[in-house]
């Protein structure tokens, strides 16, 4: 890896991680919607990130974001499920034309319906897994999936919303 | 053997997911037993201070609820002079008189709330109080409305609160007008709403009735506002369901006090192994 890349990747962590510790995290709708902006340190990595790292990176963010949350355990355990599902997802939403070299998971090379898709199914996942593991209890499973669901809409939503300030 | 090495390297990445989930749900499903085991969680210094940072505007929005509060505090806590010095000259009469410890066992420390959640379904709240000014897991933390929860964990200078907005937290509840005792524990649904359990149907529970702590408490002197009935439903069982509407409003929550009973352990070394039988026979 070339040195501007690793500072850029840095960069990329670091805007997203202190994104949703320092403003995010304040951001509740409705004591419904959620937005754990975080996720995007996982599902937007490059393609050719080798499975395993991504699961180290999705445990360490994950841990990191857990310390603010107090929720020891939690987003580290989903993140690390997302990343090891990432590949499978993106074999399944391979576009018609197949994946090509020169693209990046990002909207302007993706186009805005596949990335909605693809951001949509691993926020699912990611806040469904999430939002199980705190109520730890079935008797809430209706209120989990509402708040699954609004959150998934809002995460999706900045993400996107950031995508455009992207260079 | 090579074998074994080329199935460990073909399937690494399974490997490492398997391993680091597993890792990842023993610390969730122990965190919740350790006090001051681990401090990856907001009472560590650096987390606190920086948290602090993003609360400070906040903070700033939040000072005319502040005042308010306050203001509401004092004008009970003056009524609250004026009628113990009324009461004093008929207190007298009695030969009881309370041992000057035990009436000053409480001591309190005021803290200023540095980040509280109340959407999930376990909430915690980071003080900026810690073990430097005497503070230790298992003490009480009320605000000027109600209560607020305990501490769970302390690092020199912040501590950790579980709310009383967590799934596994209880506390011993009575109702003012007539003593009858049950205890107070979250659903996990809405952050102005908790729930009274074990008030038998056989007992008089009125809307609007005031929920305070009980006197069979460690933690909390009996009768601080927990909140009011807003509605009295019935269960299956020999029991009420009732909802209550918590006195205290944690999405403002600004400035709490901790308490500290400072004759904890000798009442809970006298009392001894009688904790459960005292908890079937409140007498």
């Amino acid at each position: 890896m070339t040195q501007s890349k690793l500072i850029s990747q840095i960069l990329f962590f670091g805007f997203y991680l202190l994104l949703q510790i320092f403003f995010v995290r304040q951001l509740v709708l409705f004591n419904y919607a959620f937005c754990f902006v975080y996720i995007a340190t996982i599902v937007l990595l490059d393609f050719d990130t080798s499975p395993t790292a991504l699961v180290l990176i999705a445990f360490f963010s994950g841990l990191f974001i857990d310390v603010f949350y107090n929720t020891l355990g939690m987003h580290a355990a989903s993140n690390v499920f997302i990343a090891f599902l990432r590949p499978t997802i993106l074999t399944l939403l391979t576009p018609r034309r197949g994946y090509d070299e020169r693209m990046t998971l990002s909207l302007s090379s993706m186009g805005f319906q596949w990335i909605v898709i693809y951001l949509g199914t691993m926020a699912f996942i990611h806040h469904f897994v999430l939002f199980m593991m705190e109520a730890s209890d079935l008797g809430l499973f209706l209120q989990v999936l509402v708040k699954t669901i609004c959150t998934t809409i809002l995460t999706t939503f900045v993400v996107i919303l950031l995508q455009f300030f992207r260079k | 053997m090579n074998q074994l090495f080329e199935f460990i390297s073909r399937q690494r990445a399974f490997i490492v997911f398997v391993l680091l989930e597993v890792l990842s749900l023993w610390l969730f499903y122990s965190y919740n037993n350790y006090q001051n085991a681990i401090l990856l969680n907001t009472t560590n210094t650096y987390v606190a201070k920086s948290l602090e940072v993003s609360n400070s505007i906040k903070e700033y929005s939040n000072l005319k609820n502040v005042n308010e509060e306050l203001a509401v505090e004092n004008n009970r806590l003056h009524e609250l002079v004026a009628r113990l010095q009324s009461e004093q000259i008929v207190k007298t009469n009695f030969n009881y008189k309370a041992d000057s410890a035990v009436a000053a066992r409480f001591k309190t420390v005021v803290a200023k709330v540095v980040t509280a959640t109340t959407s999930q379904f376990n909430n915690y709240i980071t003080i900026d109080k810690g073990s430097a000014e005497g503070l230790a897991p298992g003490m009480g933390v009320i605000s000027a409305t109600g209560v607020v929860g305990k501490i769970k964990s302390c690092s020199e200078h912040y501590s950790t609160v579980i709310s009383i907005l967590h799934s596994e937290y209880t506390v011993s509840a009575k109702i003012k007008r007539n003593n009858e005792i049950g205890s107070v524990k979250w659903n996990g649904k809405s952050a102005e709403i908790i729930q009274l359990q074990e008030v038998p149907r056989t007992k008089s529970v009125l809307k609007k009735d005031t929920i305070v702590t009980s006197d069979y408490n460690y933690v909390f002197p009996p009768n601080i506002v927990i909140g009011y009935v807003q509605r009295v439903g019935v269960r299956q069982d020999q029991f009420y369901d009732i909802q209550l509407a918590l006195a205290t409003n944690f999405h403002t929550l600004s400035y709490v006090y901790v308490i500290n009973n400072t004759l904890e352990k000798e009442q809970r070394k006298l009392e001894g192994n009688d904790e459960a039988t005292k908890k079937n026979d409140p007498k």
